[in-house]
């Protein structure tokens, strides 16, 4: 299916957002990071009824992102990822592995963010 | 009491991958679970973005040993949406019968897996012979048994002779008669039971918080399975959701059991419906725009992001497959039940850990 069409919030409303969509009884499916320009945008992916709605925001790297992790609390293995493989920082995880879910004390640094891979 | 923390794994005589929980005990009950996982990430995502987007198919294919063929059915339908490609009708149903040969070996695998953990030895080894002719049939018809490199992007690599499908056709009612024996023992027998019935149960409002996916989900009630959607040849075939309500480890053998059932009657169907002609569609381009694509996976959903940005190499490919999805199921299940249905508990998600890492 070609994703067109996104519920574009702002990154301040993502809990908003979010909570809208779980008293909507919408199940959270995935979270998409891709970075696009010196920005990055955060694809929140959600299903009912196998109908998708995607709720985009745009963030920064230095920015302290907000866990989604008290309303879905599966998100905390993505967010966790994220926080590994991008290096972004998220406050209010429910369980947070400080950036060692996947990578260890000496291993490679937000893999996600270099060019030739490592 | 005091609490004691038991490592179960990341090497233990159950799991066939590495995952490490750290049990909180009290005496011999769980009170709290933590996994700790890292020990097969390989980087699988940022690597497909470093090939031609012809050359990931074979990469998403190693994202799982078990589900290899579906993982590259995923991807390559994602690639195909954005480029507008329409693949032949014969490759959409060999796709199906390739998937569903795909969901028995999977299942299959767990089945004996499971006997392996709750002691059954003989079920195991007797569950794992007849999982050889599944792969005798992958064998035979692409020349591999695990990882077939049968999907292209535009359609499918191999296609079956009119012998390749009598050979199916007939393993599969061999298997069908085989699967029953075992089934008997699964479902009625009294030990096996003890170890299942009522075990690690998750409710249905809970599946639906933790947002579980594949046959745990659809053991809690919830009426949840993609092929609904009619996805490649699906929308042609008969096919009705497999659901129990109990929510426990018992009620989870079921489904899968009843699935395998299913996929006999899908590949039997999708034969006797085999179109003739192509199986591959020649286009030129890259891929450019984004697309999601799902398909349901022996564990359940798979969702692959896909963006690509007009030329060779993709923009990003995001993979979440289902044992991701299902890992906070098996906390939520752990605490409250006694040391020795550990193993039972975290085979019963079927756990696939080099999917969940990529």
């Amino acid at each position: 299916m070609k994703l067109e069409e996104f519920i574009v919030v702002d990154k301040e409303n993502i809990l908003n957002e979010v909570s809208k969509m779980k008293m909507e009884d919408y199940r959270l499916v995935a979270i998409t990071c891709d970075k696009e320009g010196d920005a990055f945008e955060m694809i929140y992916h959600f299903d009912k009824n196998y109908e998708m709605k995607n709720v985009k925001i745009t963030v920064d790297l230095k920015d302290t992102l907000k866990s989604i992790s008290h309303i879905y609390s599966p998100a905390f293995l993505i967010e966790n990822e994220y926080q590994d493989l991008f290096g972004f920082v998220y406050e209010g995880l429910i369980i947070d592995y400080k950036g060692k879910l996947y990578l260890t004390e000496n291993g490679p640094k937000t893999p996600m963010l270099d060019k030739k891979g490592n | 009491m005091s609490r004691t923390i038991i490592p179960f794994g990341p090497q233990h005589p159950v799991l066939p991958e590495p995952i490490q929980l750290k049990l909180v005990m009290e005496d011999e009950k769980v009170i709290e679970a933590l996994p700790a996982i890292g020990y097969v990430h390989r980087g699988l995502e940022k690597l497909a973005e470093l090939k031609d987007f012809q050359q990931s198919v074979y990469i998403v294919e190693r994202v799982c040993g078990i589900c290899s063929f579906m993982h590259s059915m995923a991807y390559v339908r994602g690639i195909e949406d954005l480029m507008g490609i329409q693949i032949p009708e014969r490759a959409e149903y060999i796709r199906v019968i390739f998937a569903e040969i795909g969901r028995l070996q999977s299942h299959m695998l767990w089945l004996g897996l499971f006997a392996d953990a709750f002691g059954f030895e003989s079920l195991f080894m007797e569950t794992w012979k007849y999982r050889e002719k599944i792969l005798d049939l992958l064998e035979m018809t692409t020349g591999n048994r695990v990882i077939i490199s049968a999907n292209k992007v535009g359609g499918v690599s191999k296609d079956f002779t009119d012998e390749h499908i009598k050979i199916i056709l007939s393993t599969v009612t061999e298997l069908e008669k085989e699967l029953n024996l075992v089934k008997n023992t699964f479902l009625n027998n009294y030990t096996v039971k003890q170890r299942t019935v009522g075990v690690g149960i998750l409710t249905k409002k809970e599946a639906q918080d933790l947002c579980v996916v594949g046959p745990v989900a659809r053991a809690s009630g919830i009426d949840y399975d993609l092929r609904n959607t009619g996805y490649s040849a699906y929308k042609n075939l008969d096919f009705k959701t497999i659901v129990r309500t109990d929510g426990d480890s018992y009620a989870r053998t079921v489904v899968r059991i009843e699935e395998m059932f299913q996929s006999f009657d899908l590949i039997r169907q999708a034969i006797s419906k085999l179109p003739t002609g192509d199986i591959l569609t020649p286009f030129k381009g890259f891929p450019k725009g984004e697309a999601v694509s799902r398909i349901e996976q022996p564990r359940g959903e798979a969702i692959y992001y896909i963006k690509g940005n007009g030329t060779k190499n993709l923009q990003r490919l995001k993979i979440r497959t289902p044992t991701f999805a299902n890992i906070p199921a098996l906390l939520k299940m752990l605490p409250g039940s006694n040391l020795q249905d550990v193993p039972v508990l975290v085979l019963t998600i079927d756990p696939c850990i080099s999917c969940t890492e990529r």
